[in-house]
């Protein structure tokens, strides 16, 4: 497989602050590519660098072989951005939205007619060519927004967190729009998230977190790092439930909630003996495969999902790079 | 050239959809001009004598005299609050589209400053539906003079207010310098009142306001200063001079012209360096 996107220490510094700290890695052309961390974790940065909004400080990066500083413009013309927030002039109907991209990315005119329609049709929204996006539910424009992305026929689609404040139904139905996309385009797709399920859907997973690349892999493979089945307790007393699966079963434990979580191989096995001795009586037992979430878990020691506490440890990490 | 054309698109198309801007646009120079100008136009006759005026005097008439200020106060705000819709773009997130575009960034200034030029123009022009209302007569050679003189004026402005857009994060901010700037510009162009009499620290700060000297091309093409009676002309301040020379109106157009291309550059080389 070709790569279409290549990074070699790329970093990106603001003052003492290091959002990015030198990542490494490759895009294979027609690959679904995954940013997951949580929020702060320098995936956005990232992506601004690789798009050229923002100029890296360090590093070197290549797009469809052009560079992302000498060749800017060629960049730009090889990519289709899909921002967090809406980009559409909502004042406008939707085929002139769609008509301007094709004029700032320089799409033949007599193509045009032919590129909007068959946007439109992978989106479904053919029949609201002439409605003003103003009228638009929020999935509709998003959809749109996709479909725009698409016009110039980019190499490589860029969605930062493309579903973010979406209803679960819509959600999935934009998935469904990304995953036909890549049947029917063939285009690569790079995408940030902070929803695990959505991690799921692609060939490869970063996981980010204080703007490190802490892995890479598919993200069958990054579980099966985990290793074995996760198990989820709740007890009368975690805190001394804590010290006996430390001392006797010798297990990492993690808190999670209320709840308490290790993992074992053969989870099923070790369960039926776990439940009938183990001293503190048990509220909840849950056991699982491992998600990408337990991934996140044991790279960081953290849940993505703990924002608060996340946001607190990423100011003490920044105070200790301020200072050394 | 498609990327120019593509933004000044836009920008007219969207002029043109907007209708409560369109009807909007002309309540300001009604107020001026019918209202206020009306009502001075009494106050300033019965000042100068009223019907015992001495000859020529007797003419003047404040609601005509108006008449090309109220013209050039249009085409400086639609100019200026113009690249208002840079901020806009900014704030709802559409010129983050056009900075990640393959585009130029100077194509795109210059779509801009033509964008709002035209809307400014358009904006101008609609002015002359008062014509019948207030008795100056507008030939068809006036409005084809006037056309060119309105568009370079427009476009003069429209780089001003791109150069102080493209500095500024919000629209709010961007309405309060507006404001600031454009009530002295316009109360020291000789748009509002005739500029005689003036003290010498006003005087000066007219010679430098780039407005005075639209507006007086304005006059000079709407009221036609030559075919006046010299008393009349004096009164209505249309013998603008500096140091001493009566400055003429090919001189006017260089002095716009000049500026044109100074705040277009300045623009260009400003938004340039912004950040998507």
């Amino acid at each position: 497989m070709k790569n279409i996107v290549e990074v070699k220490g790329l970093e990106k510094n603001y003052k003492s602050f290091r959002a990015v700290t030198g990542v490494d890695f490759e895009v294979g052309e027609g690959e679904i590519f995954g940013f997951l961390g949580p929020n702060g974790a320098g995936k956005s940065t990232t992506i601004n660098m690789l798009s050229t909004i923002i100029r890296p400080s360090g590093g070197k990066a290549s797009i469809n072989g052009f560079d992302i500083v000498a060749d800017k413009n060629k960049v730009r013309a090889s990519i289709g951005l899909i921002f967090q927030e809406s980009t559409l002039d909502e004042k406008l109907t939707a085929n002139e939205n769609l008509m301007l991209h094709c004029k700032f990315y320089r799409v033949p005119k007599d193509k045009r007619e032919e590129r909007i329609k068959e946007v439109l049709e992978i989106v479904d929204l053919e029949d609201k060519r002439g409605n003003i996006v103003d009228t638009f539910s929020g999935g509709m424009k998003r959809r749109l927004e996709i479909a725009r992305g698409l016009l110039h026929y980019p190499r490589v689609l860029f969605l930062d967190e493309p579903t973010v404040g979406l209803d679960p139904q819509t959600r999935n139905h934009i998935w469904e729009y990304i995953l036909r996309l890549k049947e029917k385009a063939g285009i690569t797709i790079f995408l940030t998230t902070h929803y695990m399920d959505e991690a799921e859907i692609c060939d490869r997973v970063a996981v980010m977190d204080h703007g490190e690349l802490i892995a890479l892999d598919t993200p069958d493979q990054l579980k099966t790092n985990v290793g074995g089945d996760i198990i989820e307790i709740e007890t009368e007393d975690n805190q001394t439930a804590w010290k006996i699966l430390k001392e006797k079963y010798e297990v990492e434990v993690n808190e999670a909630g209320e709840s308490l979580t290790f993992q074992v191989d053969k989870g099923s096995e070790f369960l039926v003996q776990f439940v009938k001795n183990f001293d503190i009586p048990i509220k909840t037992v849950n056991l699982r495969r491992p998600t990408l979430n337990d991934v996140f878990l044991a790279l960081t020691g953290r849940e993505i999902r703990e924002e608060a506490a996340s946001s607190k440890e990423k100011m003490k990490s920044n105070m200790r790079k301020g200072r050394g | 050239m498609e990327a120019v054309y593509a933004i000044w698109q836009r920008d007219v198309l969207k002029f043109f959809r907007d209708r409560a801007r369109l009807i909007g646009s002309f309540a300001m120079p009604f107020m001026f001009l019918i209202l206020f100008g009306s009502g001075m136009s009494g106050a300033i006759g019965s000042m100068m004598g009223g019907e015992e005026a001495a000859g020529p005097l007797r003419d003047f008439d404040f609601v005509e005299f108006m008449f090309p200020g109220i013209i050039g106060m249009t085409v400086f705000n639609t100019a200026i609050f113009s690249a208002l819709s840079v901020v806009q773009d900014r704030e709802f997130g559409y010129l983050r589209e056009i900075l990640v575009s393959p585009m130029s960034r100077t194509s795109i200034a210059i779509g801009k400053v033509l964008g709002g030029s035209t809307v400014a123009l358009f904006q101008g022009l609609m002015m002359l539906v008062f014509v019948p209302f207030i008795g100056v007569s507008i030939t068809l050679p006036i409005i084809l003079e006037l056309i060119p003189v309105m568009f370079l004026v427009a476009f003069a402005i429209s780089s001003i207010g791109l150069l102080i857009a493209t500095s500024l994060k919000t629209s709010q901010g961007f309405q309060m310098i507006i404001q600031v700037l454009i009530f002295p510009m316009l109360f020291l162009s000789g748009a509002l009142f005739p500029l005689n009499g003036m003290p010498a620290w006003m005087d000066f700060l007219v010679k430098i306001n780039p407005l005075t000297y639209s507006v007086d091309m304005f006059k000079k093409i709407i009221l036609q200063p030559e075919n006046l009676a010299p008393a009349l002309r004096e009164a209505m301040g249309l013998n603008l001079s500096v140091f001493g020379h009566v400055i003429s109106f090919s001189e006017e157009m260089i002095v716009v012209l000049v500026l044109s291309i100074l705040f277009v550059v300045l623009a260009t080389v400003r938004f340039n360096r912004s950040e998507a």
